[in-house]
């Protein structure tokens, strides 16, 4: 009997590459109980919620399994697919087991902390599934290695979980304010940050009671129940807050600017949690030779305050800057006086014109010293999801043929590879001038 | 003096007051009863709907029962805070408000029973003043001021008023 995987294979190949659509639109036609996929769902803490959350607005999925070695987890997460689905999915606490039970599985949906993401996904797509991998892919550059190889070798699809990808907001701006249009005229500099509260930097306590016992964290590489709870403050675990907040954001300095940084230099520290094996702040500093020129871009990533505005990106250029942020409420665009009128875009409807600032009072000395300010316009229209969904919809459509994946592996290391090089720069107070082999899978 | 001893003058003066008084009234009632309808609508470039997932919140104004609000809520937290503002009074006020606005709008624009119809206009204006004296809001206190004097010019030419349903009272 052909599964659902078989079927895509030859339905795709007849269909031929010229049936390439637009996702989402597309998506919500194909529903229908014949039409199922059928997902596993591979790591349900925090993340692997947000995922599910997501994916249970979008028609045609069917949770067949759910992994996770806690059973916190584990019982939370099936009873969710039992409220959404009718029917208890199937249940382990391994993910090999899993496998190996499981028969007619399409996807699966790997959010399991950062060590784990390429030998879930590498064995995922060893088992012949589509894979659907948070960033980043892992916390080693080897491993993210490992992920583009067994994808490229297996010829399944391997979306990475860097949502903006996929968000309209962003696509948009790239595509008609920057590219199209050229807003920013030149871009001659990048600043971006993901700034949060100490209150939300903790660290996560759980209840006693629901204690992993000591044999199989060990067995899970977790050598207590802090550590599991906590893997990101660990540098065997994860590549701490340049990599789990700094990713999603320096992937869309290389997305813009379409081209590899060619060198990093940064800074960090322990400035507050002394006994933290990761930076609690970090700065750094990367060069690129964009295709319009030389560009420098700053990002920092603190875990000790929420001052500067949370998070967002700050492209700025001779004519003008885009701030953006998956908050729509951060995000603007600023004209520089010198640029050309934007008049007609406004009318067109590529942005909105928000009213004058105030003028500086005439005593002050300073003031004149100061550009005049620029005016302020706004990015059109807010995503009207949660955000990771059209990420998720992106790959889905992929999975039935109907799109091309966004951000696939091999896109995603060429982004997330100078990431990894952040740590060491900052260990070494040294800058990284990149080799080809050092962002080469 | 009798309505045969107007002159054109106090006859158009009258009828003026009489309908900025009926309008004023009437409408500020019917607002009270207008709210905001949100709406989704996609982001359209060059006339055309970019994305489905990208969308703008457009609000339209609408009417209906369940918008009413007398006393607008921000003033009643205010007036929560005065000891000399009775909660019973306030929320009667703020049931009535609205209503009253309405019935007598019309009736001073039919012309019924127009002395007491701006008498009691009048007093409402009186009633609110009191409130926004114990709030301090002294530019609302000036506004309604006007308001009462508009009501007691209306109330002295009504000798003058012409086009009226029912003369008496």
């Amino acid at each position: 009997m052909m599964n659902r995987r078989d079927f895509l294979a030859k339905g795709s190949t007849a269909a031929g590459a010229g049936l390439v659509l637009a996702a989402p639109s597309i998506l919500k036609a194909a529903d229908g109980n014949n039409d199922k996929i059928n997902v596993a769902l591979i790591g349900m803490g925090k993340q692997g919620r947000v995922l599910f959350e997501a994916m249970s607005n979008i028609p045609g999925l069917h949770f067949q399994a759910v992994c996770d070695i806690w059973d916190y987890n584990l019982k939370g997460g099936a009873g969710k697919v039992r409220a959404l689905q009718g029917a208890m999915p199937n249940t382990y606490t391994d993910i090999d087991d899993l496998l190996e039970k499981e028969k007619g599985l399409d996807v699966a949906i790997v959010a399991t902390p950062d060590f784990w993401h390429s030998p879930h996904t590498v064995k995922c797509l060893e088992a012949g599934l589509d894979v659907y991998c948070e960033k980043m892919m892992s916390n080693t550059i080897e491993g993210a290695r490992a992920i583009v190889r067994a994808t490229e070798k297996s010829g399944k699809l391997c979306q990475i979980g860097h949502q903006r990808r996929s968000n309209p907001r962003y696509r948009f701006t790239l595509d008609h304010l920057i590219n199209n249009n050229k807003v920013c005229g030149t871009i001659v500099n990048i600043n971006g940050q993901w700034n949060r509260a100490l209150k939300s930097s903790q660290d996560i306590s759980y209840n006693k009671r629901l204690t992993i016992d000591s044999e199989r964290l060990t067995k899970y590489g977790f050598k207590d129940m802090h550590q599991f709870m906590n893997w990101r403050f660990y540098r065997d675990l994860s590549g701490g807050p340049i990599s789990d907040l700094g990713a999603h954001q320096i992937d869309v300095f290389g997305w813009f600017l379409n081209c590899k940084p060619k060198s990093v230099y940064a800074s960090g520290g322990n400035d507050y949690f002394k006994t933290r094996e990761h930076f609690d702040n970090v700065m750094a500093i990367f060069e690129y030779d964009a295709p319009q020129g030389p560009v420098r871009a700053f990002y920092q990533v603190l875990t000790t305050t929420s001052a500067g505005g949370g998070f967002y990106e700050s492209f700025m250029g001779t004519d003008g800057t885009v701030n953006i942020s998956e908050m729509a409420s951060s995000s603007a665009i600023y004209r520089e006086s010198t640029a050309p009128e934007w008049e007609d875009l406004v009318n067109r409807g590529y942005m909105r014109k928000k009213p004058a600032p105030p003028k500086p009072a005439a005593s002050d000395g300073v003031a004149s010293y100061e550009s005049a300010a620029p005016e302020e316009y706004t990015i059109p229209g807010v995503l009207n999801k949660p955000p990771h969904q059209p990420h998720l919809e992106n790959f889905f459509a992929s999975v039935r043929g109907n799109a091309k994946l966004n951000c696939d592996a091999r896109h995603a290391f060429e982004s997330e590879a100078p990431i990894f090089w952040v740590n060491p720069s900052a260990l070494k107070k040294e800058p990284i001038v990149f080799t080809p082999e050092q962002l080469q899978v | 003096m009798s309505e045969k001893n107007s002159t054109l003058g106090q006859v158009f003066a009258t009828l003026l007051l009489r309908l900025w008084l009926g309008i004023r009234a009437l409408q500020t009632g019917v607002e009270k009863f207008a709210g905001k309808v949100m709406s989704e609508q996609s982001v359209e470039v060059d006339g055309k709907a970019y994305d489905p997932d990208l969308t703008e919140v457009a609000s339209t104004k609408a009417y209906s029962l369940d918008n009413y609000s007398g006393v607008p809520a921000a003033l009643k937290e205010t007036f929560k805070g005065e000891p000399l503002m009775m909660n019973w009074a306030l929320n009667i006020f703020d049931k009535v408000l609205g209503p009253a606005l309405i019935i007598l709008g019309i009736t001073i624009l039919l012309g019924v029973a127009n002395r007491v119809s701006l008498l009691i206009l009048g007093l409402i204006y009186v009633g609110l003043t009191w409130g926004l004296i114990l709030i301090k809001q002294d530019s609302g206190v000036a506004w309604l001021g006007i308001h009462v004097v508009m009501v007691a010019m209306a109330l002295n030419w009504a000798n003058h008023n012409r086009l009226c349903i029912l003369k008496k009272w």
